[in-house]
């Protein structure tokens, strides 16, 4: 399967939101990241048909997905960033009108909806108004129905948003188990989230791509550009205010650990340190709010 | 997509503002079916009066000593039995009420001091047979359900306004990106808003009749709505029909005009991103008529009265005219109510196909 953009352009009056962008997608996971604005939100309505392109076009396997209508549709899956749901509404009937709406017959509805509750850890609730659920309940809700009808083109959009450690863990595996044979894509704000299921990076800035590649591909694009270096942790956060940083690290001898990124050692005697892709990220936006 | 009919059905019924609007439809009703009843009053002439339960008796009796066809006898009769005791000095007999029959008699038939005027039945009605009895019930009824049919209008406006635009709160994302989200999820809501609507028009029309059978019994349904006292003179309908005919149009007009405001709603809910104003929206076109400058004589009033303003507010459009067969102009709400319905709802489906996220 190849899911691929030609030319995509989406404006909003004078903003471009996504701007002229192509890229091909096969079977994988892929993260997508970048700073509030980067267009992630967008490309992801427009990958899920919810939003029109102001030019190009989206093909599965060749097939514009705008011509493609209910037979593009039927293999989509998506969690949208912000989204509603009936408050009158148990877990299990937002299931199964989700479920219907994808065009599952009822027999199956009724088994991925248990089986998804029970993987998401809502099996206990399935009988609970959504309207009661915490803010944690309703996207791992959320993310079960994107879930429901298998889709070979699953889009995520802050999936981890909202979710405690060990429910990120669990969600983690969900995808990882998933992800085999399909187009997964993520957009997180959790960078290790990425990291440790993604076998893909999209790196957008002002709707454009600005890396694509494996993280270690394109981390190495900033090998040598990281250091570590020990500073009285009193002057900490000065140099932190001046520098690139990445991480703060308290030592028990008075002194803070500060890993800068730079194309010069911040300090003589700053060690080199392996990139990660959250210093790949603070490289790309200069430590702005990713 | 009976699955979905079922589930948009469930999120229509499970909004609080559309149960407590429909429970104060239901509880108007009840009270105004029941004040009406209470406050009846009746005198026969003859030293028994009361209210409520005692003047529909008062009155079905008097009403019952005449029953059967008008004719030129009964009217003497009626005159001669039903002469108003008080009033005397210069106070017209019409506005004396005594109850029902001698009110309906001497609209017609009496001069100001209750004495025959010299109008024959066939001088007031033409040639057709008038079949008079106990109307007095069942026409009160009638125009209770007129002001329930208009709260009722505006309650079905309540239920449909969120049933798209309560879905661009956000779940339009979900919904939309689905299979069906863009083409059976639409109709299924269309769809599931005609059953509603049809279900709660069922419903209040029930209660209404219920309670007016249980106050006034059958007597009177078989018998002319022309018979009748001052009070359902103004603006009346001007044809020999009976009441339950009346009623059946009535209640006709009540199913065609859901049909009707559901179809406007459903595009303004497709329409406008904020429940409210699409039920703003929808109140206003639905008032618009009434505000129109065309009188009854002109043309247009024949194509104005078939907006469901008027199926509710349903004498200007029984008033119309008879066609062929007894029929009455107001059986083209049918096609009328049909024809918003269907535009309306494809209008809608149309829209919501065509929205985009923002």
């Amino acid at each position: 399967m190849e899911l691929k953009t030609v030319g995509l352009t989406k404006r909003y009056g004078p903003k471009t939101a996504v701007d002229h962008l192509g890229v091909t997608l096969t079977s994988g996971v892929y993260g997508l990241l970048g700073q509030n604005g980067a267009g992630k939100t967008t490309l992801m309505r427009l990958f899920c048909t919810v939003q029109e392109p102001t030019s190009g076009k989206i093909l599965l396997d060749g097939e514009p997905v705008r011509e493609m209508g209910e037979e593009y549709r039927s293999l989509l899956g998506y969690l949208p960033q912000h989204f509603g749901y009936y408050p009158d509404f148990t877990a299990l009937d937002f299931l199964r009108y989700m479920a219907a709406a994808k065009g599952l017959p009822d027999r199956t509805a009724k088994k991925r909806a248990g089986e998804l509750l029970e993987a998401v850890g809502l099996a206990g609730e399935s009988r609970r108004k959504v309207k009661t659920f915490s803010g944690g309940m309703k996207q791992r809700l959320g993310v079960a129905q994107a879930m429901l009808n298998a889709p070979k083109i699953l889009i995520l959009d802050e999936p981890t948003a909202g979710l405690d450690p060990k429910e990120r863990v669990r969600f983690r595996n969900l995808i990882s188990a998933f992800s085999k044979d399909r187009v997964v894509i993520l957009s997180t704000h959790i960078v290790s989230d990425v990291e440790f299921i993604a076998e893909e990076i999209i790196l957008m800035k002002a709707g454009r791509i600005i890396q694509f590649g494996k993280p270690q591909d394109i981390t190495a694009e900033i090998d040598g550009f990281v250091w570590e270096c020990g500073v009285p942790t009193g002057q900490a956060e000065r140099y932190a205010a001046s520098w690139n940083v990445s991480n703060l690290r308290n030592e028990e001898n008075g002194t803070t650990v500060l890993r800068v990124i730079g194309e010069r050692p911040p300090v003589a005697g700053a060690a080199r340190v392996q990139p990660n892709l959250e210093d790949l990220f603070l490289y790309c936006f200069g430590g702005n709010e990713g | 997509m009976k699955k979905l009919i079922g589930f948009e059905l469930k999120k229509i019924f499970s909004r609080r503002l559309t149960q407590g609007a429909f429970a104060l439809v239901l509880l108007l009703s009840a009270i105004l079916g029941f004040s009406t009843y209470q406050n009846k009053y009746a005198f026969d002439g003859a030293g028994r009066e009361g209210t409520g339960k005692e003047a529909v008796s008062i009155d079905k009796a008097v009403a019952e000593r005449y029953a059967g066809t008008l004719t030129d006898e009964k009217v003497q009769r009626m005159l001669a039995d039903l002469v108003p005791k008080t009033g005397e000095n210069e106070i017209n007999a019409l506005y004396i009420y005594h109850n029902a029959t001698q009110s309906a008699v001497s609209t017609r038939f009496a001069d100001r001091y209750g004495g025959w005027n010299g109008s024959t039945v066939a001088d007031v009605f033409g040639e057709g047979e008038v079949t008079i009895g106990y109307v007095d019930g069942w026409l009160s009824t009638s125009r209770n359900l007129v002001k329930i049919l208009i709260l009722f209008s505006l309650f079905l406006m309540v239920m449909t306004a969120p049933v798209f635009c309560g879905e661009y709160g956000g779940v339009d994302q979900i919904l939309l990106s689905t299979r069906y989200g863009r083409t059976k999820c639409a109709g299924a809501k269309a769809v599931a808003c005609v059953l509603a609507a049809l279900l709660t028009t069922v419903a209040v029309l029930a209660l209404n009749l219920a309670m007016a059978f249980t106050f006034y019994g059958t007597e009177g349904l078989d018998c002319s709505i022309l018979f009748a006292q001052l009070t359902y003179i103004e603006g009346g309908i001007p044809f020999n029909i009976t009441c339950g005919t009346m009623l059946a149009y009535q209640a006709l007009l009540a199913f065609t005009g859901a049909l009707g405001v559901v179809g406007i709603t459903l595009v303004f809910s497709a329409a406008c991103k904020s429940p409210m104003v699409a039920l703003a929206a929808s109140a206003l076109l639905y008032g618009l008529p009434v505000l129109l400058p065309v009188s009854e004589v002109s043309p247009l009033f024949r194509l104005v009265v078939l907006f469901p303003t008027y199926h509710a507010q349903f004498v200007s459009l029984m008033s119309v005219e008879q066609m062929g067969g007894g029929a009455l102009y107001a059986l083209w709400a049918i096609p009328a109510g049909v024809a918003l319905l269907a535009g309306g709802s494809v209008l809608a489906r149309g829209i919501f196909a065509k929205y985009q996220v923002s």
